[in-house]
């Protein structure tokens, strides 16, 4: 599996390049959005990876290889768990360092609450593109992005306006997080196709 | 033991199916697959490496049936090139080697970098900007650096230009130099097939007409050239097919040469001659 994460490593590092450059920038500016914003978009990593191994049909290559359905499956969860995790570290250090002059906190939860979401579209979103394909999940994959944009508003109101929300979905969320990717990678496994 | 067993094989597409396909391919010989565009030789290919699930029948790859969970390990010891090396198209021949050496437990660097060197590959081009000769060099390259006892190449040759052919030809005949060593491969470029091959396998329209040791092929048929009526008073049992030549009226014919009277004049017949005829009488 690791063979597959370095060979989507390498294949999206140009994308990669200019994440980091936009979540640096976007960083700078520390808000709930943009931290949302910044992990969701890293999440859509898996899916760039994909869309160059559908145009190259690696994936019949793949099938000649070592690798088990589950290697191939587990590897884009795992890149995608590895892009969010990098841009989450990177949104907290450029907080870190842009806090020291202008006073401000970093937001710690709020980047927590963007990893759950991030992990939980992906969850979502993966065994379809998975069946589908990127080109035909991609409709799928918008309005889950779209649904779950609206929803992470919806709760980031609640909690600031009733002190008492924050307690469930502090525990209820990593719950969702759990129950979602356990439910998703053996479905992904079980639509995945070899294009 | 074999190399390749397939016994019974169907697969359905619909209008397309491999129909009850058994091929055989001894350990430490190779046997060319062949057949015209569509015939199942990739699907074939597919089959054997448990790409696609059969309806019915069985296959074995060294030993091992491709549905058994023993058969992952089997892959290490397979080299596959595909009609088209399906790299993504930003990697480069250095990053192929460095997620191939994660992917083979036996991958050999040394030996990967000098396939690289003899094919005059650059290692820091993006595939992308490869021709297609380069990019079925650096599958083949792949695919023998990772010490495998079985090649299993579909059109491998093609795209490469004669002198890199032969040298890659030359390559694969190395390979069964050890006696555990076999390749199945399948092309179109059929003289390439009739200087490598121990055994020929006919694929036509997902059945297979033959699969038999080339030398044998070759010792059994002929090709009679003659007038119309000469071709006429042949036996229906010793032609294979025919073929009405163009301008004075005679033809050509695949006859089997213990079927036609003794002294009769016949032509060598080639790889080639024996496909085409057959695909012919197979029309007919």
């Amino acid at each position: 599996m690791k063979a597959l994460i370095r060979k989507d490593f390498y294949v999206i590092w140009k994308q990669m390049r200019i994440f980091v450059l936009v979540v640096l920038f976007m960083s700078m500016v520390n808000t709930t959005f943009n931290s949302v914003f910044i992990v969701i978009w890293c999440s859509m990593l898996p899916y760039t990876a994909m869309a160059y191994d559908e145009r190259s049909h690696w994936n019949q290559l793949a099938a000649m290889m070592p690798y088990s359905r589950r290697d191939v499956v587990l590897s884009k969860y795992v890149l995608g768990w590895l892009c969010m995790a990098a841009s989450g570290l990177l949104c907290l250090a450029m907080q870190t360092v842009i806090g020291q002059f202008s006073g401000n906190a970093t937001d710690v939860p709020t980047l927590l609450f963007s990893l759950c979401l991030g992990v939980i579209s992906l969850d979502i979103t993966l065994p379809a593109v998975m069946h589908f394909g990127v080109e035909r999940g991609r409709m799928i994959f918008m309005v889950v992005i779209f649904g779950v944009a609206i929803g992470a508003s919806f709760v980031a109101d609640r909690v600031e306006k009733l002190p008492d929300f924050r307690l469930p979905v502090v525990i209820l969320l990593p719950l969702a997080v759990i129950a979602a990717t356990a439910a998703s990678i053996p479905l992904s496994m079980k639509l995945y196709k070899v294009n | 033991m074999n190399a390749i067993e397939l016994s019974h094989i169907h697969k359905s597409f619909g209008e397309f199916a491999i129909r009850d396909l058994c091929l055989t391919v001894p350990s430490g010989t190779i046997c060319g697959l062949v057949g015209e565009n569509g015939a199942g030789k990739s699907t074939t290919i597919r089959l054997l490496m448990n790409a696609l699930r059969p309806d019915g029948g069985t296959a074995k790859v060294l030993g091992v049936d491709v549905t058994s969970p023993e058969f992952r390990a089997v892959k290490e010891d397979v080299g596959v090139v595909l009609d088209e090396a399906y790299y993504p198209e930003t990697l480069t021949a250095v990053q192929v080697g460095k997620v191939m050496a994660g992917t083979y437990r036996r991958w050999d660097q040394g030996v990967y970098e000098d396939y690289l060197r003899r094919f005059d590959l650059p290692g820091k081009k993006p595939f992308k900007d490869f021709s297609r000769g380069m990019k079925m060099k650096l599958a083949i390259a792949v695919a023998l650096s990772h010490q495998p006892r079985l090649l299993i190449l579909d059109e491998a040759t093609s795209g490469l230009d004669p002198i890199v052919r032969d040298e890659v030809l030359e390559i694969f005949n190395e390979f069964t130099r050890e006696e555990d060593h076999s390749i199945l491969i399948s092309s179109h470029i059929l003289s390439d097939l009739e200087k490598l091959c121990d055994y020929i396998a006919f694929l036509h329209q997902g059945e297979l007409l033959f699969c038999d040791e080339k030398d044998r092929l070759l010792e059994t048929y002929g090709v009679f050239a003659g007038t119309a009526e000469q071709l006429e008073s042949l036996r229906e049992e010793a032609v294979l097919g025919r073929e009405e030549a163009r301008g004075y009226g005679g033809g050509r014919a695949l006859v089997r040469r213990d079927e036609v009277p003794a002294g009769l004049e016949l032509e060598r017949a080639t790889i080639e001659d024996i496909i085409l005829f057959m695909v012919k009488g197979a029309r007919k």
